[in-house]
């Protein structure tokens, strides 16, 4: 967890019990030193093992996987349930980064009670350190005051919001025009105040986050928001190019840099093992380890003839010369 | 977080499965008038597969577990897309594939067949699904496809309770497909992830197991982790395809997993325990972890994000008017950000 019990509590961690999980005091510390802080979402073991290799500060369990790894549309299918499956992976893998667990919709608008709840689910059920939730309207930000109340730190998500798509009448970046950018300063702050330790702005023009970043004093974390925030968060499969396809091509976001073309890559490897199989050079003699002695392969022989298998009996001893011959 | 997507063209369902999708077993012919050109079915069918195997034409399969995997293996054109149980070790991280519950198996089934089209779908009946009664493997399998999605079932094992449940399977309608060898759900009793088949008796076993599976209907049986004679011989008896992992090169087909064949972690701790039957034919993890070695650098020196992945506008117009609604509002410090944003940007044009 991120934040067992320190010096204040116990006499502090012992060598064997070394905790080394990213804490809001050393995330407050990179913020005050201008570090820029790195977040990346996951949604299963791998991805969280690489993301805990790369020494990524926060690790984000977004509801984005209601897109890239459940193939919908839109984030808002994914349910408490599914998210809480996610975390739990992405627990078991990742050690180091901080781990931050997404409320996906429909979980957490009703009612205070209804985010406090949830809110305890993610961390309980799901192992995560904190929880993000989107939006900034007066109930959201009653809402978050709850959540921190109940003890749990929230990270708060301004701008584009993807859950409010219906009302947003798509995937639209926000702050374009000076009420929609004060707007976007103001429900910043006002997530501060109710005592989120920081603020994710998505798809606002440059200035804004400038702005917001300025105005604030917990840190900001930008995804199409521009150079000016205090960190940068993308999404796993966006910034790996995991999905090649053209059409999905066509629809990659166009703020996310693609640091490598991993859609390619497996392609072409699916290809190759394709025509290894079919042309029979997998599994060659490395990759089919497993022995049976020369003595009991040519008493399995017997016995399946005396079985009457003559054909599997011949099959078996062919079996045992061509693989002497290729030794 | 979101990505912008608008991804398939069969949307805009709302229920649990995306019903405007391809199921293998479509009507055909022999009930229909067939195929309309507007709705080719393109999914590979149990009869395309007795094809493949008639003509001793190699079978390929591969596990997914989402839609993306799901995708690329559509995309490769491989024939058989089995959502495994190994997802409980590869997608979760836990040691065995034990604790991976029918809830989860179902989510992992309906995101692959949300992205694999043509690639014949087979779901695992995970452990604790199918084992007390012939009735709770059927309800089990019931739910795999009627929840999941899939276009068959595969269960592991060889007893005799366990050849009248797939029996009860297939007479439910249910296409089923067999798994001896190394059965990885039955460590317990298997004493670990040991190999069989490699002493006279376990090589009849296998055999005779593959044979009862076939009798109970079985269209295909998985070999694992066996010696390769024992494969042939299993492959020669049966009159269905044998798909073989860590079998030897003598089956009707072959089968990896996904995460295994792509390398796709490539931490020491893992690349110990990674199958030593299994060809890497990429290193993803290596690939992963460069990319986002890369990502966190020019975060970290600032480079990224530059100005071509900053697309959003405001007007030079209104981001006068926002610094100066700032200042009115008594956010200087956030007033003079934004003028000297807008400063920094036009430099950099």
């Amino acid at each position: 967890m991120s934040n067992v019990p320190e010096n204040t509590v116990y006499s502090g961690p012992t060598p064997q019990t070394l905790n080394q999980r990213t804490t809001l005091t050393q995330l407050r510390q990179k913020y005050r030193n201008s570090k820029p802080i790195t977040m990346v979402t996951a949604y299963d073991y791998p991805s969280a093992v690489h993301i805990d290799m790369a020494a990524i500060d926060i690790c984000l369990v977004g509801d984005s996987g209601a897109m890239v790894v459940h193939g919908h549309d839109t984030t808002l299918p994914i349910t408490v349930d599914e998210m809480l499956v996610h975390c739990r992976a992405v627990a078991r893998g990742a050690k180091n980064p901080m781990l931050v667990g997404d409320l996906p919709f429909g979980s957490y608008e009703s009612s205070s009670n209804q985010a406090v709840d949830t809110a305890v689910r993610i961390l309980k059920e799901g192992g995560m350190d904190a929880i993000k939730l989107e939006g900034g309207s007066p109930s959201r930000i009653v809402a978050a005051k709850a959540i921190v109340e109940a003890g749990i730190a929230v990270m708060g998500h301004v701008g584009l919001t993807p859950q409010a798509i219906s009302v947003l009448g798509g995937f639209r970046p926000q702050g374009r025009n000076i009420s929609s950018a004060v707007k976007v300063v103001e429900t910043a702050l006002a997530l501060q105040e109710a005592g989120c330790f920081s603020v994710v702005l998505e798809c606002v023009p440059p200035p804004v986050a400038a702005a917001a970043t300025a105005a604030l004093q917990i840190p900001t974390i930008g995804i199409g928001a521009g150079p000016f925030c205090s960190g940068q968060v993308l999404v796993y499969h966006d910034l790996l190019g995991m999905l090649q396809h053209p059409h999905h091509a066509k629809v990659t976001p166009k703020f996310c840099k693609q640091y490598a073309r991993i859609g390619d890559v497996i392609n072409k490897a699916l290809l190759e093992y394709k025509e290894e199989v079919t042309n029979g050079s997998f599994p060659d003699a490395r990759h089919s380890p497993y022995k049976i002695s020369e003595a009991d392969a040519e008493g399995f022989s017997n016995e399946l003839q005396k079985l009457g298998f003559d054909e599997a009996a011949s099959a078996a001893a062919e079996a045992v010369q061509k693989l002497n011959a290729t030794k």
